[in-house]
């Protein structure tokens, strides 16, 4: 079995434009899965925004999602990896929602329009979330081969075509490069604030 | 035709000038009035039509609100998400009827119905209007897809709205039937008449929905048939019950299956309060015509009544009728008119009267002095020259010799003598006032007393006498110069004598009847050159103012009785 290796992904625009909340996961190609790590992850809702905007989990997490702000949230998802509800609750101790289905789960919350989340759930354990300088990293892959997925909210389909690549990872460090386009911004727009202090936050 | 009469050219002319400016006005403010209502209705049309379209845009906005609500909803969100077909119905009829609408259809990203509440069963088709593929909608922030569409040949106002769940995920539509009701809606706003046709495949129009009643629809259905898809158009229809300006808008659908909204205002409707304002110009028109009418008779009437009186007396005056004078109560020039009329009428008047005075003073000086004869005619009294008896006295001369200065001298001379001699004798009979009865030849007869009265006409006779005696002397002594020997002879008698006119119009006399007169004559004839012989009433009468002798008696042919003769020799101071 050879050395572990580690991967960074670097995602930008065409443009050059560093993207971020982009998520990068190295799938093995065949063979044997590597064994993910059911863990716990959390999906914060603050100022009426999910925190991250994207988070990446592998199959079998359990994520909670607490309320950092002073008023309810009705946290949902219609998507067809998991479908729940976490209707109007307050505070920081939310159910635990378990996302046992690989896919892209869009958040939303009933009484906030633009609030927009997604939980990506993989099912590798070998995946990392782009910072806002467009970077991923990654470490402690097992050698093989594998495909270097990358997944983005707004990505248009089919316009990057490298969105996949295989490469086979050995105990250097490979730096894998995405160019990607992306559909532009189209969240609904907050409402106004109706005080410049915004005393519900 | 000619107006002869002033009356009928005054009427006529104010009426025609009335008449001219009438109709003249007439048709300028009709001319007017028609092309500003004809750019009021454009105006009105230009207006409706905006109108109607920015209702039509906020229908379309309330539906989309509306929808919009519908699709936030979360139980609907979560029926949708749940795909089953029966609750997805069931919650698309239930949306349905919240916001009273006429369909409703889910409708997935890649553009085909999952459920339809108008055809439950159908499945998989193509929604009736065009969606986006862009996901961006779920912004919120462009226009929702919207138009007029067919669905069963019936036209409904549809649109669509994505359903959020944050991220689209599948679309719902909803549609409002336009019927003759929304029509009837569009019109109260918009004042115009508010037509839907659908193009069918044949190229014809198909009414969906109007404001017009049955009999209409079809002409409009007929006059746009073969019209081509002109977008927004303008004309002009002629329509049932007259001409309707007519605007076309394309509201949904292209070619064969496209939706035309018509708008309509009636032009006789929008010309109706002008037609009115034309009724009423005309009736003023009317009256003020019928008054200047009679306005114009009547002060026509004022001018010629006048007038025509004038005339009358004019003819009056022609044939001679001076008395009548005109009657016109006005100060004005008619009334100038008729009183330099009068004037003129009287001074006709008073010149035929001096005329017919200085005839009569003519006439009478034939034997009046100037002065009795003015007297009497200005006296106006000629009645005093009727035929009547009064005491007068009588003067009588003639010349001794005369015949035989007649025969001997020539004619000229006979005559310049007795030119000489009548022009010495004449003023001095009128002098003395004396009323001539014979002045021919040399034989000269003067009555005193009448007509004119005179209270010393015996004085009168006797002074006239010695003051003729007294000029003859003269002219008898130049003639004797010239060879001829005449005398002079002079006879007074005063009594009663019939006098009057006698002869005939034109030419008559005044004369003097009576033994009186004969007496005068003889006495005359009795007379020697240079004596004055008057009978005794005259020597009476006279004999303080007079030196007189008594001569023999005379006998006088005609006179019984022998005569007492004075002769007067002299008067004492010449009155």
């Amino acid at each position: 079995m050879a050395a572990a290796g580690s991967l960074e992904g670097v995602v930008r625009t065409e443009d050059g434009k560093p993207v971020g909340d982009a998520v990068v996961s190295v799938v093995a190609v065949s063979g044997s899965r590597p064994a993910t790590r059911a863990g716990r992850a959390v999906v914060d809702q603050q100022d009426k925004e999910f925190v991250p905007h994207v988070r990446a989990v592998t199959v079998g997490t359990e994520v909670t999602f607490p309320n950092k702000d002073n008023i309810r949230h009705h946290v949902y998802s219609f998507s067809p990896a998991k479908k729940f509800e976490l209707p109007l609750f307050k505070g920081e101790h939310s159910a635990a929602v378990k996302f046992d289905q690989p896919g892209v789960v869009v958040l939303g919350c009933n009484i906030h329009d633009w609030m927009l989340g997604y939980v990506v759930v993989l099912d590798t354990p070998y995946f990392d979330t782009t910072g806002a300088d467009g970077h991923a990293q990654i470490k402690d892959i097992a050698a093989g081969a594998y495909e270097v997925h990358v997944w983005h909210p707004r990505l248009v389909n089919g316009a990057a075509p490298d969105t996949q690549r295989v490469t086979s990872v050995d105990g250097k460090k490979q730096r894998v490069e995405f160019v990607v386009r992306l559909n532009p911004d189209l969240r609904p727009p907050r409402p106004p604030s109706p005080t410049p202090g915004d005393r519900y936050r | 035709m000619r107006f002869r009469r002033f009356q009928t050219r005054v009427v006529v002319f104010v009426v025609g000038l009335l008449m001219f400016l009438s109709v003249a006005t007439f048709i300028a403010v009709s001319v007017a009035v028609t092309r500003n209502a004809r750019a009021q209705i454009r105006d009105e049309l230009a207006v409706g039509g905006k109108v109607f379209e920015r209702l039509i845009t906020a229908r379309t906005q309330q539906l989309a609100d509306a929808a919009r609500l519908l699709a936030g909803d979360f139980a609907f969100k979560t029926a949708t998400a749940s795909g089953d077909r029966a609750t997805v119905l069931s919650v698309l009829d239930n949306h349905q009827a919240r916001v009273a609408a006429d369909v409703m259809q889910l409708v997935s990203l890649d553009g085909k119905i999952l459920a339809d509440t108008l055809h439950r069963e159908g499945t998989g088709k193509a929604p009736p209007l065009t969606l986006p593929d862009d996901p961006g909608l779920r912004s919120g922030r462009r226009q929702d897809p919207s138009t007029i569409a067919m669905i069963d040949e019936r036209p409904y106002q549809m649109v669509a709205v994505p359903v959020l769940a944050p991220l689209p995920i599948a679309w719902i539509t909803v549609g409002f039937i336009i019927d003759d009701a929304v029509a009837k809606d569009l019109q109260m706003l918009t004042n115009l008449q508010v037509s839907f046709l659908g193009r069918r495949s044949d190229g014809g129009f198909a009414a969906l929905a109007s404001t017009l009643p049955a009999p209409m629809r079809e002409t409009l259905l007929r006059r746009l048939s073969g019209a081509s898809d002109r977008g927004d158009t303008t004309l002009s229809l002629q329509m049932g019950d007259g001409e309707y300006v007519t605007l076309v808008r394309s509201v949904g659908g292209k070619g064969n299956g496209g939706i035309i909204a018509v708008l309509q205002r009636s032009l006789d409707e929008a010309l109706r309060p002008y037609q009115r304002l034309q009724l009423v110009m005309l009736t003023l028109t009317a009256a003020g015509l019928i008054l200047s009418l009679a306005g114009a008779v009547v002060i026509a009437r004022r001018v010629t009544k006048p007038v025509l009186t004038i005339v009358q007396s004019a003819r009056r005056v022609e044939r001679g009728d001076y008395e009548h004078s005109v009657v016109v109560d006005s100060s004005d020039e008619i009334g100038d008119l008729a009183r330099t009329f009068n004037t003129m009428t009287k001074g006709l008047a008073e010149r035929d009267r001096v005329r017919a005075e200085l005839e009569r003073v003519g006439r009478l000086k034939r034997f009046l002095s100037p002065q009795v004869a003015e007297l009497i005619v200005s006296s106006g009294d000629e009645v005093m020259l009727a035929s009547h008896r009064r005491e007068i006295t009588v003067v009588f001369c003639d010349l001794r010799g005369f015949t035989a200065f007649g025969e001997q001298a020539e004619p000229e001379e006979v005559m310049n003598f007795l030119h000489d001699y009548h022009e010495a004798l004449g003023p001095l009979v009128f002098r003395y006032e004396g009323t001539v009865e014979q002045f021919t030849g040399d034989g000269v007869m003067v009555f005193f007393n009448d007509p004119i009265p005179f209270p010393d006409h015996a004085a009168r006779a006797v002074r006239l006498a010695v003051a003729m005696r007294e000029h003859v002397a003269t002219l008898t002594e130049r003639w004797r110069q010239y060879g001829h020997t005449l005398g002079f002879g002079v006879g007074i008698a005063m009594g009663f004598a019939t006098l009057g006119k006698i002869g005939f119009e034109g030419r008559f006399d005044y004369a003097a009847i009576g033994s009186v007169c004969n007496l005068s004559a003889r006495l005359c004839g009795e007379a020697r050159d240079g004596q004055i012989l008057v009978s005794e009433p005259v020597f009476a009468a006279v004999q303080s103012i007079a030196e007189v002798e008594e001569i023999k008696p005379v006998t006088l042919k005609g006179f019984a009785q022998p005569v007492r003769t004075f002769n007067i020799l002299k008067v004492k101071d010449a009155g």
